[in-house]
């Protein structure tokens, strides 16, 4: 008898119906497009790593790609900066867009869009064109502008770009001053969904702003803070343009990211293997901290 | 709706899935290859009747008109050879090397490609670098100096064919050195050392100037090294004994020198950007600029006739400046000498390449590296050809400054080719070496924040590393 009705369950369980064929049609495309360049990519990356690529007759090397990654005193201070560059510029990110966007957000809703189009402005506009503006900006020589207002309160010029003491102070102020468009807009959307009688009730307690803010703003939006945390410290880690741009890594490695070094080996020194390895760690490095980000704060949210 | 939707995507992704998959056709071997006859090669079409074959060249603006000529010069060639089609694929310099490096690794490298001679051993390490020799009347390749193809070989594989020698030293505004006391006629004709460089930078530096600026922010820093390095006798990375050579107290004095011009004030020591560099001549704020080469005097004479004409192109608040070609200065006890970089063609494998093939891209290749091709680029960029038939039909420019001219001759003169035999592991670990400790310890030297010393210690670390003791020069050169 329970044999039969095991039989039964384990039969509908795995029948394909007419319906699930047309599930799997539905999905086919979506499936199709991440074998191919998701997929795909990930595991031909993992097994270049174990190779020393050439185009033509690539040969086998094991693990000595990692084996040489973790010894390379340059992957560690690339992973110190990058690791640097994302404490730093993550959460200074995070409470600026926050605090722009509780600005905004008493204003009518024309005025709002006004602000958020131009914040988010520099997102449309090309990584390399802002960075040229940058660099103009950054110019080390005393008619640099950034130099000309520092000489005009008489603190001396600064070796923006080229100075180890500045560059990455320098690159780090540029990611901070120009990359808050989206964050502002999605803090926005976000605080536009807490329900109005929360404050109600609040100032009828008699809340300053400031206890608003902290007792029913924070915890309401702490799902969008998780979300914008977890992808700002993936984007983080990632982080290659600027450097590549400004600095090209220099002076002395000081702002070299693993995503310059990855790009370095792979289309400068041809080392594709040896990319794809420290492309690997990397991956590895920021599931992780995904992974701890998702414990530690996503306990107590509901989304 | 939405099945009859999904039936459309489904059908879509196929479509694409499948363009994306589609492979070239394969190159059917050739019946006869088109070789080039003994006397006038590059001019004789092939007697039979060969097979039809494409061939990719990807070039730079290598002069100005460059990308422009080289369509006129397709044109002429498929009238030699009706069954050779040629493409071209142009790319500005910024985004060459990258573009180069990607395709090659992809198996997919251009059958032509432009060239510094410095990149060659990255493409034989691939593997996709081609020995054109065995693909070349051999009589073709003697038009090339020897000197030149040297740059184009490792291990004495010929990999390429030379476009030009360029030569890289010093330029100045030539009334500014004489007020700095300096004999510009003599430097130019028998050199100076770099006591004599040092006394005339001290004279030219006042408040508004610095007697000496290099372009030194970035991977330019590089540049500084290798220009430099020749006047304290490191020549290249290899000895003649092809031992790793920046290991020497040469350099250590090369970076000693640096040092005390950045700290002295004659020269800035914050970064300056490549394009800042002439432009501080031009506007009157520097007196000796680098890197500079002869062709300059091109864009200085442009400069000044645009001030004199004043119609809104001069360089913004620049002064009338007359060029002076310099050599770099010579440390004591080094030879004269001048930084020489040649760049060139290559030809390289990819998927679809054929034996027969090769031979149609070393024809297309020696075509464009000589004659009056050559010839026209090398003119317009001020360098010698360093082909006979590009000699013979090369016609000296007119109306440049003599001393500049006799100054450029002597340094080409003073150019030293690389030694032969250095392997491809051996130029790819220098060439890291270079990238990945010496241009950011410079860096740090140019920003005062690490001393001659610290620089040389750790560059002699990593070379030691790479070469062994043995592999690295120890004492003086």
């Amino acid at each position: 008898m329970s044999k039969a009705r095991g039989r039964t369950l384990a039969d509908r369980r795995f029948r394909f119906t007419s319906e699930d064929r047309w599930g799997y049609f539905f999905i086919f495309v979506a499936m199709a497009v991440f074998v191919m360049f998701t997929l795909y990519p990930v595991v031909s990356a993992v097994r270049t790593s174990f190779l020393k690529y050439k185009p033509f007759g690539s040969e086998f090397i094991g693990l000595k790609n990692y084996t040489d990654t973790f010894k390379s005193p340059l992957f560690y201070k690339a992973v110190w900066n990058t690791v640097l560059y994302t404490v730093v510029v993550v959460p200074l990110s995070l409470l600026i867009a926050f605090s722009i966007a509780i600005m905004i957000l008493p204003f009518r809703k024309k005025t709002q869009s006004v602000f958020k189009s131009i914040y988010y402005l520099p997102g449309i506009a090309s990584g390399v064109a802002l960075s040229v503006v940058w660099l103009w900006l950054y110019d080390s020589s005393p008619d640099g502008l950034f130099n000309q207002v520092l000489m005009f309160f008489g603190i001396p010029a600064q070796n923006w770009l080229s100075s180890s003491k500045t560059s990455m102070l320098s690159l780090m102020l540029m990611a901070i001053l120009s990359g808050q468009g989206s964050n502002i807009i999605i803090y926005i959307a976000a605080l536009l969904g807490i329900d109005n009688s929360y404050f109600e009730a609040a100032e009828l307690d008699g809340a300053t702003f400031f206890q608003k803010v902290r007792y029913i703003v924070f915890p309401l939006v702490k799902p969008t803070t998780l979300f914008l945390l977890v992808t700002g410290i993936i984007g983080s880690f990632q982080v290659f343009q600027n450097a590549f741009m400004m600095t090209g890594g220099g002076p002395d490695n000081s702002t070299t990211m693993i995503g310059l070094l990855i790009y370095k080996n792979a289309f400068e020194y041809s080392k594709f293997g040896l990319a794809c390895a420290q492309a690997i760690l990397l991956a590895i490095v920021i599931a992780l901290i995904s992974l701890v980000q998702f414990r530690l704060m996503g306990a107590d949210v509901e989304y | 709706m939405k099945k009859i939707l999904a039936l459309i995507l489904a059908l879509v992704m196929l479509f694409a899935l499948a363009a994306c998959g589609q492979q070239p056709a394969a190159q059917e071997p050739t019946e006869a290859p088109a070789e080039q006859p003994a006397e006038q090669p590059a001019e004789q079409p092939a007697e039979e009747e060969p097979t039809p074959d494409t061939i990719t060249v990807m070039v730079p603006p290598v002069s100005g008109t460059y990308q422009d000529d080289i369509e006129t010069w397709i044109a002429d060639f498929t009238k030699l050879y009706p069954h050779l089609t040629v493409e071209v694929i142009k790319t500005s310099w910024d985004d060459h090397n990258g573009k180069l490096s990607t395709m090659a690794n992809a198996g997919e490298a251009p059958d032509i490609a432009e060239v510094s001679y410095a990149a060659i051993g990255t493409y034989v390490e691939l593997g996709v670098a081609v020995d054109i020799a065995q693909y070349m009347d051999p009589e073709r390749l003697a038009d090339y100096d020897q000197n030149a193809l040297d740059y184009m070989s490792i291990e004495n594989t010929v990999y390429g064919l030379p476009l030009y020698i360029t030569i890289q030293a010093l330029g100045a505004n030539k009334e500014m050195l004489e007020a700095a006391g300096a004999d510009v006629a003599k430097i130019q004709s028998e050199g100076w050392t770099y006591e004599e460089f040092l006394e005339v930078i001290k004279n030219g530096t006042t408040d508004d100037c610095f007697g000496f600026v290099f372009a030194n922010a970035g991977v330019t820093a590089s540049d500084f090294l290798n220009i430099f390095g020749v006047g304290a006798g490191l020549n290249n990375a290899f000895t003649d004994d092809l031992k790793y050579a920046y290991t020497s107290d040469n350099m250590l004095k090369l970076l000693e020198a640096v040092e005390d011009m950045t700290k002295s004030g004659y020269m800035p020591n914050y970064g300056v950007e490549a394009g800042q560099r002439m432009v501080m001549c031009q506007q009157g704020k520097a007196m000796i600029f680098g890197k500079a080469m002869p062709l300059f005097e091109n864009n200085i004479n442009k400069n000044n006739a645009a001030l004199e004409a004043n119609d809104g192109t001069a360089v913004e608040n620049s002064i009338p400046v007359q060029y002076a070609f310099l050599p770099v200065p010579t440390m004591d006890g080094a030879e004269a000498s001048c930084f020489g970089s040649v760049d060139g063609l290559i030809a390289l494998r990819n998927n679809k390449t054929t034996d027969e093939h090769l031979k149609n891209v070393c024809l297309f290749m020696d075509y464009i590296c000589s004659g009056e091709r050559i010839a026209a680029v090398d003119q317009t960029l001020l360098l010698e050809p360093v082909c006979q038939t590009g000699r013979d039909a090369y016609i000296s420019p007119e109306g440049l400054d003599e001393g500049n001219v006799a100054s450029a001759a002597r340094c080409i003169g003073l150019v030293v080719a690389p030694p032969a035999g250095v392997t491809a592991e051996q130029s790819a670990a220098a060439k890291t070496i270079m990238d990945e400790v010496i241009v950011p310890k410079f860096q740090a030297l140019l920003a005062g924040e690490a001393t001659a010393q610290e620089v040389y210690d750790a560059l002699s670390t990593a070379a030691v590393e790479a070469f062994g003791a043995d592999g690295c020069v120890s004492g003086t050169l």
